[in-house]
């Protein structure tokens, strides 16, 4: 019954754009959609490498947000490929915020006016189920140019990976880690972080002090805990060691047996409390903090602590963004000694079998939030220029290119190669000392490196368990509106009624898919 | 005015004033301030206690020099070409309203929708578009014909008027996609010409509603010696009324050249490469670092500067005079 | 809430009927000269179908296509877009279900000063029933008016449960109907004022007049950030005023109040110029030697504003009330950017929650939020012109 309506429901809505169709005008060529009619014959089609194709005639239309971060080194290389192999490169950019809405909308109606993206892997959930995005497993196996190994295990395996399948090709290394004052803390007489009771103890230590010379008091640590900003991923960060300890398989946000959120559990419940505590050695507006505040804030030296992705490290060096230069380190996200069993939904003691990837007997897992810029390629458009855009984004990950545009602050993007931690001498020419490059990219390395690491939710309707449901209930907790096991409550409700919406069987094979666990 | 009075005024007309001002003015040296000079803490006036730079302007205006003019001219051209073309459908239906009478038969418009209904039920069926909508058309014209005739009760002009008004109840996010599909289906996405479309039905019935309360205080007896002397109602219109008029016209092209001008969320749909205007160059200011709060200042800075001047322009014929001189002429 | 009604509107009754029938026979006048002409029925389309036919052409497919996806939900395939039709789920779920408390709000039970404003409403609502009873509407009218009433009785219990009720929080649909309310008020009442200052022969009044309408000319995107900017309690402006009166450590934007009245400042600098305008031109348009004469006659400034100025101001008045009403309900930019509707979910507004919902992608529910906006701001707005409007104009 519910089958028969739907059908009549996707006629409807057919129908209706024919009746746009008919009433209008003659209908004129896209503009969008500008493949030639002749296309010159490849030179050596089915060869990998950029190089030796020719594209001349073609032009790739790649959709991503207005930068310069991400957009301005494909703006910048875009002519440098054309000369290269003859395709022509044309950047189309739209708000940061509203780039995902952009992708679909263009994609499911059939617009197809873009033929690669340069987006958030975690949209993959989304879209690769639909078959909106094209399976480049075998390319970038075979491709000399990219050198997929160098690439690191878990961008390759997981990030660019649904169902053991590569649909995207990483340009980007993004992850939580922790950032600090290294004078301030050496002044003090304390150490790095290494749990988040640390990082408590640290921030309480430096609340109110003053941490810049200006003569006001500064922050012990600053966070994004803006709402619908980033509060939900830090969220998981605190709580990613209480609850993932099996390595990057077992997932951290549902049980994959059952589905059922990891939310209303004594570990959610920890994470929770520290992230309340936090507010309290913190600047008092933090609730409306964005990431583009805390950095701000960071820089200017009114924190001793605060949690991120890798961008502070390049703006932390740039004379014109901050006032720490050579102050500042990084580490792995802290960890715990305690986590949860899940079975009794209670916390336990960390050992050998509770914790196998423990360090010092403290379980970290650094959370690839957002999952690192990638490019992917659109499903439904002409082989010929799928093949441009394969390698242009091939290009674009190619060490030769990546390993200078990692270094590059404006770039945005952020290591995800292991031979971009081998040298430092490009990071040192970009205005970082040698010992900060080395505590910085000692800090991805070992995130890297973790097997432990956690994937950011990837499954249909992602965005409505993040950014809705999370995100306000985690909004009401921080805001005082509703209790801690209240917001648990409401976060467990609110997914699992999405998911029974969705199918929980069908969920539950995504899940799993996205965290490769069939393979 | 006594003196006290005076001064009273005054003293309103300059608190506001720096109400105004003060925001664009932080607005201004914003767009002078390295990041850091945001960032750590507030610093008032250039050189004074921060040393000005013109990184941000030269961002704007050199390295981004075509990034910049595109939406820019796209911003000019949609915006005064849909408030213009606005303005003038709406003021000869706001006029219209005022002067004829109107009167739709409920009956009629019932059919009307009825037909609708039955096209589109037809279409889900299975129907082909042409067939549905062709059948539909032909069995609302047979109706209409036949017992169209017999409906007795009718709307009247302040019907119509509110039909037009209620067309700006819907909030954008619901009606983006199915626009967005629409200019599709047509071939029109990212062009200037679907912006202008999208911006004149917009913004009609803002400048019906405008336009007929001033039209309704012109007195009528120009019209009438006017139409005594035999000239035609479109002669009427346009070399008394609208001439009468012109602070209404003015304070309503202003108003939806604003409209126009500054719309986000239709704008980010239907374009993308060609068409982008400047509210999306200013909210792509916020990316993944935060707002760039020196471009933005840039962008904002140099996209109120032809509408201010516009404004200078245009405000002296919103002044007074003009009504009264006329009606003794 | 009570703001919005400017002190005006009720006793003008008086002074504009006559004009109003004055209007009535010249136009009838007109009509007979006018039809007289062979090109009268020309004219009579050819002004008016091109507007409504542009309208149309928008209008019409944005409505169905909504009005059903609130009545689905929507799931992507390989050939673009499935819609899945669920009934009334999404509003079912709005109204009474899991996004009750983020829709409507939560409910407790009202304190004295709730109950004073429900009955306040009470007696009102009563009071205007009795009195069209009493005088000659028709029977349908009564109908509609009563189960108007009604409506308003029920808003306005379920709005002292929620804002005048300790323990109680207002969702986004009574965040809106304040800001709306608030805000149109205040706005009118500057925008007026404003508009009478600059029509005063004070010298420099077209400088004011230009440096009064800049707000409007910024895009409410950027108008948006530029409050972000002015409000930021870390490194605004405003941070010296606030520790030199010990604030240091007190932020508006941990305070639901604070919150939304930083919204509705931002509301009200960006808003008051479309009054200002649309009041002066008005202002401006009016015969200035009746107001002379009246003063000569030895009317005070009071006076001849009120029976000169006033009435004369009066349909332009409700015009853009209406209209900023209907706009007002769309408030989205000032809270999305200013706080992302937090804290928690304190000054979210209806379109902004349509908005998060159609971002990710539920446009089921998203287009159900849209559609009880419509039907709120639609009741509105007909109990406002029937009310209001057709007592102060002949073109309602």
């Amino acid at each position: 019954m519910r089958n028969g309506w739907s059908m009549r429901g996707a006629g409807l809505v057919a129908s209706l754009s024919l009746i746009v169709t008919a009433c209008g005008t003659a209908a004129t060529p896209s503009p969008a959609a500008s493949t030639p009619a002749s296309v010159p014959p490849a030179s050596a089609a089915g060869s990998p490498s950029a190089a030796a194709q020719n594209f001349a005639g073609v032009t790739v239309n790649v959709l991503t947000f207005t930068g310069p971060q991400i957009a301005e080194p494909l703006q910048r290389r875009g002519p440098d490929f054309e000369k290269l192999t003859g395709a022509k490169i044309n950047v189309v950019t739209v708000p940061f915020s509203d780039l995902y809405q952009k992708i679909l909308t263009d994609i499911s109606t059939g617009t197809n006016s873009y033929q690669a993206f340069v987006f958030d892997p975690q949209w993959m959930g989304d879209f690769v189920a639909p078959g909106y995005l094209l399976d480049v497993s075998d390319r970038v196996k075979s491709d000399p140019v990219l050198k997929w190994d160098d690439i690191g295990p878990f961008f390759r395996d997981f990030s660019a990976t649904y169902q053991g399948k590569v649909y995207t090709i990483p340009l980007d290394g993004d992850f939580h880690m922790v950032y600090y004052r290294t004078d301030i803390l050496q002044k003090d007489g304390l150490k790095p972080p290494a749990t988040w009771d640390d990082y408590l103890a640290i921030a309480k230590a430096e609340q109110g002090k003053d941490l810049n010379g200006d003569g006001q008091p500064d922050y012990g640590s600053c966070i994004s805990m803006k709402r619908n900003a980033q509060a939900y991923w830090f969220i998981y960060s605190i709580g990613g060691a209480f609850i993932q300890t099996q390595g990057t398989g077992q997932g951290a946000f549902f049980n994959t047996d059952n589905m059922q959120p990891l939310v209303n559990n004594d570990a959610f419940a920890a994470a929770l409390d520290i992230y309340k505590q936090m507010l309290k050695y913190a600047p008092p507006n933090q609730i409306n903090l964005d990431v583009g505040d805390t950095r701000g804030l960071f820089t200017s030296g009114r924190c001793a602590l605060s949690l991120d992705w890798g961008d502070i490290g390049p703006l932390a060096v740039d004379p014109a963004t901050s006032k720490v230069q050579d102050k500042v380190g990084a580490i792995i996200l802290p960890g715990s000694k305690q986590v949860l069993d899940r079975s009794s939904g209670k916390l336990v003691a960390c050992d050998a079998t509770t914790c196998p990837n423990a360090v010092d007997g403290i379980n970290h897992a650094p959370y690839a939030a957002y999952g690192g810029w990638s490019g992917a390629i659109n499903a439904k458009i002409d082989p010929k220029i799928q093949d441009a855009a394969y390698a242009f984004l091939a290009y674009m990950s190619a060490p030769e290119q990546s390993n200078t545009d990692v270094t590059i602050g404006k770039t945005g993007f952020n290591p995800y190669r292991t031979s971009q931690f081998s040298d430092t001498s490009l990071w040192v020419k970009s205005g970082m000392s040698e010992t900060a490059a080395k505590n910085y990219l000692g800090a991805i390395q070992a995130s890297l490196q973790s097997p432990n690491m956690i994937l950011d939710m990837r499954i249909p309707k992602t965005q409505q368990y993040q950014q809705v449901v999370l995100d306000q209930a985690v909004a009401q907790f921080l805001a005082g509106e509703i209790d801690r096991d209240a917001a648990m409550k409401q976060i467990t409700d609110g997914w699992n009624a999405i998911t029974d919406q969705e199918g929980r069987d069908t969920q539950l094979a995504a899940y799993k898919a996205s965290l490769g666990v069939q393979r | 005015m006594s003196l006290r009075r005076k001064a009273v005024a005054y003293a309103l007309l300059i608190g506001w004033t720096i109400v105004v001002l003060f925001p664009i003015y932080w607005l201004a040296i914003t767009s002078l301030k390295q990041p850091i000079q945001v960032d750590s803490g507030p610093v008032y006036v250039p050189f004074l206690d921060f040393k000005p730079t013109l990184d941000a302007w030269k961002y704007i205006l050199v390295d981004l020099q075509n990034d910049t003019l595109r939406p820019y001219v796209n911003t000019v051209v949609v915006g005064v070409v849909s408030a213009t073309v606005a303005l003038a459908l709406g003021s000869t239906a706001a006029y219209a309203l005022v002067r004829f009478e109107y009167r739709p038969r409920i009956g009629v418009v019932a059919l009307f929708i009825g037909s609708l209904a039955l096209a589109l039920v037809a279409m889900a069926l299975g129907a082909p578009a042409e067939i549905a909508i062709g059948g539909s058309l032909a069995v609302f014209v047979i109706l209409v014909q036949t017992i169209g005739r017999r409906f007795r009760r009718a709307l009247g002009n302040s019907d119509v008027a509110f039909w037009l008004i209620s067309q700006r109840m819907l909030p954008p996010v619901a009606v983006v996609i199915p626009i967005y599909v629409l200019f599709q289906r047509v071939h029109l996405l990212d062009t200037q010409l679907a912006l202008i479309v999208t911006y004149v039905a917009t913004n009609l019935p803002i400048v019906v509603w405008l336009m007929r309360d001033y039209f309704s205080t012109i007195p009528i007896e120009l019209e009438e010696s006017a139409a005594v002397d035999g000239a035609s109602p479109f002669r009427i219109f346009r070399s008394i009324v609208l001439p009468v008029a012109v602070p209404g016209l003015v304070a309503t092209f202003l108003f939806v050249l604003v409209f126009a001008w500054n719309e986000y969320l239709l704008a980010l749909f239907l374009s993308s490469a060609n068409a982008q205007t400047m509210p999306l160059t200013v909210a792509a200011q916020n990316a993944t670092r935060g707002p760039q709060w020196w471009y933005m200042s840039v962008l904002i800075m140099i996209m109120i500067v032809p509408v201010i001047a516009m404004t200078i322009v245009l405000e002296r014929y919103i002044s007074r005079g003009l009504l009264v001189g006329a009606v003794k002429g | 809430m009570a703001s919005s009604d400017s002190p005006a509107r009720f006793e003008s009754r008086g002074p504009t009927v006559p004009q109003a029938g004055l209007e009535a026979t010249s136009r009838s006048l007109i009509r007979r000269r006018v039809g007289t002409w062979t090109s009268d029925r020309v004219a009579r389309l050819v002004f008016i179908w091109p507007a409504i036919s542009v309208v149309l052409f928008l209008s019409i497919f944005p409505l169905v296509v909504s009005l059903y996806l609130s009545l689905s939900r929507l799931q992507l395939t390989s050939s673009g877009i499935k819609i899945d039709f669920r009934g009334l789920v999404n509003y079912q779920s709005l109204l009474t279900g899991t996004e009750q408390s983020h829709f409507l709000g939560v409910f407790r039970t009202p304190s004295p000063l709730g109950w004073a404003i429900f009955t306040g409403v009470g007696l009102l609502a009563a009071w205007g029933l009795v009195s069209s009873v009493r005088g000659r509407t028709s029977p349908l009218g009564l109908v509609l008016r009563a189960a108007g009433a009604l409506f308003l009785l029920a808003i306005t219990w379920l709005f002292v449960e929620s804002v005048f009720a300790p323990g109680g929080r207002p969702g986004a649909l009574f965040v809106t109907i304040v800001y709306v309310f608030a805000g149109m008020g205040l706005q009118y009442l500057l925008g007026l004022g404003l508009a009478l200052l600059v029509t005063q022969r004070l010298a420099g009044r077209r400088l004011f007049r230009i440096v009064f309408l800049l707000p409007m000319t910024i895009t409410p995107v950027g108008i948006a950030y530029m409050f972000r900017m002015l409000t930021d309690t870390g490194k605004g402006p405003f941070v010296p005023v606030f520790d030199a009166l010990g604030l240091q450590d007190f932020t508006w934007v941990n305070d639901p109040w604070g919150a939304r009245i930083a919204v509705m400042i931002g509301d009200v600098w960006q808003w008051t110029p479309f009054m200002f305008i649309v009041l002066l031109a008005a202002l401006e348009a009016q015969d200035h030697e009746i107001v002379e004469a009246a003063h000569v006659d030895g009317a005070s400034g009071w006076q001849a504003f009120r029976y000169i100025t006033l009435p004369a101001i009066l349909p332009v008045t409700t015009t853009i009330l209406l209209i900023r009403m209907i706009e007002a309900f769309k408030i989205i930019d000032l809270p999305n950017i200013l706080t992302n509707g937090g804290p928690g979910t304190a000054t979210e507004s209806l379109t902004l929650e349509a908005f998060f919902d159609w971002r990710t992608l539920n446009l089921g529910r998203s287009a159900a939020v849209a559609y009880l906006l419509l039907i709120v701001v639609t009741i509105a707005a007909v109990a406002y012109v029937n009310l209001v409007r057709r007592r102060v104009t002949t073109n309602a």
